[in-house]
């Protein structure tokens, strides 16, 4: 202890108060070990207490700051006299006012915007949705739609069949607005099993690699896509194959594992070289193995006597020409 | 109950013959309200000085547990008395030339003095344990406090006290191995002055001795300030010593002996004059000449206060020393003992009283240099400590509560 009125620097040389004073554990008694734990303990529980503290001043400002009760009267805002949509879809006016129904009274600053987003993606069409409010009285509902890719057919008790659309990411939804005679277009889901979960259905598995064959046959093969009717998942979980009923084909098989790309073109050949047989009807077409593409054909008997072997090599070999397509 | 704004600070002396620990709650840092007790008796000290870590440890925390199981309250920090005999300590001054031009001193020709007269280096190994401040003198006039005063050279000294680096850091971690930190080290001298003595006696001047077990402080005031200060490694243990080889009796009996019979100063003069030595009457037991022990003790007792004598040298003039000698410790309880510092430093001497304020149970010598850590660490705060803006907020309180758990 310095006993002088000190207003000087520290003196050179060591003082007392340099001493390290921390004793190692071996080295304190029972006593000192309890204390020392103590101490920490201590410690501890006041720093969980403040950390809890600043979590719960965090949260009471937070919720403060977001109370939509506080906000409507810190913020002069309006009833909602005009609810703007912007979509890249095909739902309308009239069905956002719908399906927000917010009263003729309720104020901007009011509304429950995450309550009205889960209201908008309910029906499984709107995938995702932006509300903001503008002031003083405008809300504006941005909203992005899913594409449908096929359709199903679902049928509820003694109810007549109902037609849902599915989308790429394998959501079930009714689908609202869209022009028919494209939805005509899409072709039927078969082999699936919908589940019911909640008001709608949970997702179909596998719908990625069905939507990816889809729109590569629409894109790349439109003549023969136009003539597909149904696509069965059925084997899809089990052997990895996508079948294909097509208006003149009853069967065409494709599996996930090849390039959707080269099936299509093998399809394309097959389709193209058995239309130079004479009145050929083509059963199956089988695009699931590499390299080979088994086809089996509906012939007159004379035919059937000239066709060898039921099924032909693509491209391999000059000298089959006659046999292979 | 203890208050908020209170800290409860322990004081202890880990002296040769025993642990000493109070208990004190200290509020607003300036009232004391000593609230335990614990003693214990020593073990692993010698003259002051641990030798045995272990034992040392067991005797200090077991005095610790008893004053704060005793004051129903956890000690936070610790105010340690320092002795030994390896205690040193020199004076150093320094004088500067007063720097402003109308010749008015400033804060910082104060700290430009002040700096220098701390400067001196200690010699490796020690470690400063008090720096005492001598009045300041402004062109040779001895002034409490030169700030805007006119004159053209301003002195200070400074008795600064060491000791060695390792004697205190043993003390220190003795007190540390309770989980406990050191936070202001009291010479025992100076605590044991502090508490016996008034303002006014200081002022006069008074010899302070504070005869232990096994070291001897002292400390001379003079015009109210600390002139020198010192330690001795002779005390009672040597008077034990010295009555067991001269009578041939074990140090235990000896102890015995010194604590019933002996004297300062010789008072029997019959030599038939005999005590018994264990006084049961059983076997061994035997009797010995009063004159004998009265003469062993006398002559010991003469001999450390004539060394304490030498020890303070031309420092030490009789006619500066109006109060005399006050007396305290273990060993000041042997009667006579007034008699012979009286005849040795020509001074009327005393047993030192402590102050009206200490309970009757705290009044045995045993408790001054604790009682006078505190009272010492609280004026000197209260005297000597600089107007500092006081820390409040969030942060502080924080640190508060981290500093003392």
């Amino acid at each position: 202890m310095s006993t002088a009125a000190d207003t000087t620097a520290s003196p050179p040389g060591r003082s007392w108060r340099n001493i390290r004073q921390e004793v190692s554990a071996p080295a304190m008694s029972r006593t000192g070990r309890r204390r020392q734990l103590y101490a920490w303990v201590k410690m501890g529980a006041v720093s969980t207490f403040l950390a809890a503290a600043a979590w719960g001043t965090y949260v009471v400002v937070h919720s403060w700051e977001t109370d939509r009760a506080v906000l409507a009267t810190a913020v002069h805002s309006e009833p909602v006299r005009d609810i703007v949509l912007i979509t890249d879809g095909v739902l309308n006016q009239q069905w956002v006012n719908g399906t927000l129904a917010l009263p003729k009274t309720a104020s901007l600053m009011a509304l429950d915007l995450p309550a009205l987003r889960d209201r908008l993606l309910q029906g499984g069409q709107v995938r995702g949705a932006v509300l903001s409010r503008n002031f003083p009285d405008a809300l504006v509902v941005t909203v992005q739609e899913r594409t449908p890719v096929a359709r199903v057919q679902v049928s509820a008790g003694a109810g007549s069949p109902q037609q849902l659309l599915v989308a790429k990411d394998g959501v079930v939804y009714d689908g609202l607005n869209y022009d028919k005679q494209m939805l005509a277009t899409l072709p039927w889901l078969d082999g699936v099993r919908l589940v019911r979960h909640g008001g709608s259905f949970e997702p179909i598995a596998g719908m990625a690699d069905v939507a990816a064959l889809l729109s590569m046959a629409q894109l790349q093969a439109p003549n023969l896509y136009r003539d597909w009717l149904i696509v069965s998942l059925a084997r899809l979980a089990d052997r990895d194959e996508i079948v294909v009923k097509a208006q003149d084909i009853p069967e065409i098989v494709f599996t996930r594992k090849r390039d959707y790309f080269k099936q299509i073109a093998q399809l394309d050949y097959v389709v193209d070289a058995a239309r130079s047989l004479p009145e050929p009807t083509l059963q199956s077409v089988n695009l699931s193995l590499d390299g080979q593409v088994p086809v089996r054909l509906t012939s007159t008997p004379d035919e059937l006597q000239k066709a060898v072997q039921p099924s032909f090599q693509l491209n391999h070999s000059p000298r089959k020409a006659k046999r292979d397509l | 109950m203890i208050s908020n704004s209170s800290r409860i600070v322990g004081a202890v002396e880990i002296g040769t013959g025993k642990i000493a620990v109070l208990v004190g709650e200290i509020a607003r840092g300036r009232s004391l309200n000593i609230i335990g007790v614990g003693v214990a008796p020593a073990r692993g000290v010698m003259k002051g000085e641990v030798v045995d870590y272990k034992a040392a440890c067991e005797a200090t925390h077991q005095a610790l547990e008893m004053a704060e199981k005793r004051a129903g309250a956890r000690i936070e920090e610790v105010w340690l008395a320092q002795t030994g005999g390896q205690l040193d300590a020199f004076y150093n001054e320094a004088s500067v030339n007063v720097k402003s031009a109308d010749n008015t001193v400033t804060q910082l020709d104060i700290a430009s003095v002040c700096a220098l007269a701390k400067e001196k280096e200690l010699p490796a190994g020690r470690s400063r344990i008090h720096e005492i401040r001598r009045p300041f003198r402004l062109d040779g006039r001895a002034v409490p406090d030169p700030e805007h005063l006119s004159g053209r050279r301003l002195e200070v000294g400074y008795w600064i006290v060491h000791g060695p680096e390792s004697k205190v850091s043993d003390n220190i971690h003795v007190v540390g191995g309770y989980h406990l930190e050191v936070r202001e080290l009291v010479l025992a001298s100076l605590a044991s002055g502090s508490l016996l003595t008034t303002a006014e006696e200081r002022t006069q001047g008074v010899l302070v001795l504070d005869i232990g077990k096994g070291v001897s402080d002292y400390v001379l005031y003079r015009d109210g300030h600390v002139l020198v200060t010192g330690t001795l490694p002779v005390a009672g243990e040597h008077l034990t010593n010295d009555l067991s080889i001269g009578l041939r009796v074990t140090a235990a009996q000896a102890e015995l002996l010194k604590l019933r019979w002996a004297r300062g100063t010789g008072q029997t003069r019959d030599k038939a004059d005999k005590v018994w030595l264990n006084g049961d009457g059983a076997f061994g037991d035997r009797q010995l000449p009063k004159l004998a022990i009265e003469t062993i003790a006398a002559a010991r007792t003469l001999e450390l206060l004539e060394v304490i004598k030498h020890k303070l040298g031309p420092a030490f003039l009789a006619e500066h020393c109006g109060a005399g000698v006050v007396l305290t410790g273990g060993t000041s309880r042997m009667p006579g003992i007034e008699e012979a510092a009286a005849r040795v430093f020509g001074l009327p001497a005393r047993r030192g009283e402590p102050p009206s304020w200490v309970k009757d149970e705290l009044k045995d010598p045993m408790f001054s240099t604790v009682l006078g850590v505190f009272q010492f660490g609280l004026r000197t705060a209260h005297e000597h400590a600089m107007p500092q803006r006081r820390k409040t907020g969030l942060l502080s309180n924080l640190t508060k509560i981290f500093a003392s758990s």
